[in-house]
Formats: C-alpha cells, sequence, structure tokens
C-alpha cells in the first residue's frame, strides 16, 4: 500500500518537473525572503502567484494560465539557469546628507565620496544617477530649485574626481520624495539629501 | 548680416546643440552589463553587438541566438537577463518619479528572461507590464522568471 504511494508520488512529482508547460512563469523570493505577486493573465483566464516558486503557465495561447503549482527551487534554478547566469549586481545606493538651506556637503558625506568613486570604476558604470532632494521647510518650488543645485554640485565634485559627465544623470526631486515624511515646512536633515546610485 | 547678427545666430546654433544633447542623454533609459556569446540590439534599422556599456533606448530590441545571454539594468534600477534563443522588445520607458511620468512595457516574444523589479513597479506596480504571445503578466514589486517557447 505504501510502495504503491510513493510510486504514485514519485510518478507524479516527475510529472510536475518534465510535464511543465511549455511556457511558464514563476514567481521568486526577494533576497530578504519576502514575496512580491505576479498576475499572468489572457483571454481564457488569469492566475496570480503569491508565494515563491510557485509557477504557471500554458502550452499555447489557447489555453488559460494552469492553476499555480510549487515548484522545486533546484528544478526552477535549473530551468532558468541561463538566463539568471547573465543577471547584473543590483546597483550601489550612497545616500550624502546637505547642511539646512545649502549645498554643502556634511563632513561625513564628504568622505564617502571616494567610496563612490571607487564604485563607479569597479562597476565600470555608464550610468549614474545623482538625485537631489531637499525636506519640506520652504516653498515647493524653492526646494525643487536647491534640490537641483545639490544635485548639480555633487556632480561637479564627482566630474572634478575625474568621472566622465556623460555617465551622470543629474535630476532633483524638489520636496516630493521624502525620505522621512514630515508635514510642510519641517526640517528633517535626512531629508535633504542627494542620492547617488551607480549601476 | 551685421557681426552682432552673426554672433547671435552662431550662439542660438550651438545652444540648440546643445539642448539636443542633453535631450538625447535624457532618453537613455539602461545599459548593458552583462553579454555572452551572440547578443544584439535592433534599433531601427540598426543591429548593434550588445557589449557591457552600451546604452539602451525606448523601442530597442534585445536578441540572443543560440549561445546568448545579455544582462541588462534599467534607469529605475530594475535588473533583466535573457538566456539564449531569446527576443524582448523594450516597448515603452517612462521614470520621472518628479512628475509622475512612470511606465515600463517590455513584449518578450521568446526565450528565458529572469527579472527583478526596481522603482517603477515600486512607485505604480500599474504601470508595469509585460506582454507575452500566451498573456500579459502585471507585478507588484517582483523577482520572476519567465519562459516562452510558443
Amino acid at each position: 500500500m505504501i510502495g504503491r504511494l510513493l510510486i504514485a508520488m514519485a510518478m507524479l512529482s516527475m510529472l510536475c518537473a518534465c510535464g511543465a508547460p511549455r511556457n511558464m512563469f514563476v514567481l521568486l523570493p526577494e533576497e530578504d525572503g519576502s514575496v512580491g505577486q505576479i498576475t499572468v493573465s489572457n483571454e481564457h483566464g488569469q492566475q496570480t502567484l503569491t508565494q515563491p516558486w510557485q509557477a504557471t503557465g500554458m502550452n499555447s495561447a489557447n489555453q488559460a494560465p494552469q492553476v499555480p503549482q510549487e515548484m522545486a527551487p533546484e528544478t526552477v534554478k535549473e530551468l532558468f539557469q541561463k538566463s539568471l547566469s547573465a543577471q547584473p549586481l543590483p546597483p550601489m545606493h550612497f545616500l550624502l546628507y546637505c547642511t539646512a538651506d545649502s549645498v554643502e556637503l556634511t563632513e561625513k558625506s564628504k568622505r564617502q565620496i571616494p567610496e563612490i568613486l571607487a564604485a563607479i570604476k569597479w562597476r565600470d558604470s555608464v550610468d549614474t544617477s545623482v538625485i537631489g532632494h531637499a525636506d519640506t521647510a520652504g516653498s515647493s518650488v524653492y526646494n525643487l530649485a536647491l534640490s537641483k543645485r545639490r544635485a548639480q554640485a555633487v556632480g561637479k565634485l564627482l566630474i572634478a574626481q575625474g568621472v566622465n559627465p556623460d555617465i551622470l544623470e543629474i535630476s532633483s526631486h524638489g520636496e516630493r520624495d521624502l525620505l522621512i515624511p514630515t508635514p510642510d515646512n519641517v526640517s528633517e536633515p535626512l531629508n535633504r539629501r542627494v542620492e547617488v546610485t551607480v549601476r | 548680416m551685421t557681426r552682432f547678427q552673426v554672433v547671435v545666430l552662431c550662439v542660438t546654433l550651438l545652444g540648440g546643440l546643445f539642448l539636443a544633447q542633453q535631450a538625447v542623454a535624457e532618453e537613455i533609459i539602461g545599459s548593458v552589463k552583462v553579454a555572452q556569446g551572440e547578443a544584439t540590439i535592433q534599433r531601427g534599422e540598426q543591429t548593434i553587438d550588445a557589449a557591457p556599456g552600451v546604452r539602451l533606448f525606448p523601442g530597442d530590441t534585445l536578441q540572443t541566438g543560440a549561445d546568448g545571454r545579455i544582462g541588462v539594468i534599467f534607469r529605475d534600477d530594475t535588473l533583466l537577463s535573457l538566456g539564449p534563443g531569446s527576443e524582448l522588445v523594450i516597448e515603452d520607458f517612462l521614470f520621472s518619479p518628479a512628475d509622475n511620468h512612470l511606465s515600463m512595457i517590455l513584449r518578450m516574444l521568446h526565450g528565458l528572461a529572469a527579472y527583478v523589479s526596481g522603482k517603477i513597479a515600486k512607485l505604480a506596480p500599474e504601470a508595469v507590464k509585460i506582454e507575452t504571445p500566451v498573456g500579459t503578466v502585471g507585478v507588484r514589486g517582483t523577482r520572476m522568471l519567465i519562459r516562452i517557447e510558443d
């Protein structure tokens, strides 16, 4: 009896691996173990994946997406090895802070510049963004201009140290993109920042 | 033309050229970080060899041959990599959070893909769509794998 059950389970698991549909969609866990969500839909149906390693798919456009099944991580990694092996490194993020109502970097942030230069070199980056921000003290128009000047100041600093200006994307988000949510007209040092992202 | 008029004309032309360059720089939506074997970018009539450092523009089609692989990173930090025998069109990419212009539409024709979502999916998940011949994928801050053998 148990023997038969085991054989049936073995056959089922074989089916799950080589019976996988030709077209597949698999949800993976995030690096921190959390998981997002994907929805696959066509005119015949829709499925939502919410658990890591869940897969859905169909053999043709005439089929609805199959009921989600959890796959073995090893099987998934094997099937997709050739695309996973070409995955780029995620970007490196740096946060630089400015003193109130100025484009001056804090002493601590000035000391981060060499790290940023090294990252740009190491990653052979051709796409590094420098995004200026402001806290909510002052009008939003004023803060858009201030955050722009902050980004430009950091950009100039990097260029002066040898970074190719062509690789820099310099932009500003004014007071729209607060790191620490605050009401209007609140001085918050952690919002007075320039984010440098090295890709 | 007086000398003054000539000077004004020159300054205007140079200014225009500078602005045009800035506009082109604005349109860059990402770059190639990994490329192996036969890997190309189709841009209109042009076929460009994909190599680390090559920049991407909206409308680019990423293609890999039987031994090719390509890995790219977009301006919003989305990671996308393709295995051999793949073809994917970057239909739309807009990342301008300051004025809420966010959009990412990819059309995967066939092959193997690995995708790690970036800021557009975080700020506006409904603005991210991956179209395939067999169905459309909507995401909510996610890592996923797609195989299309249609």
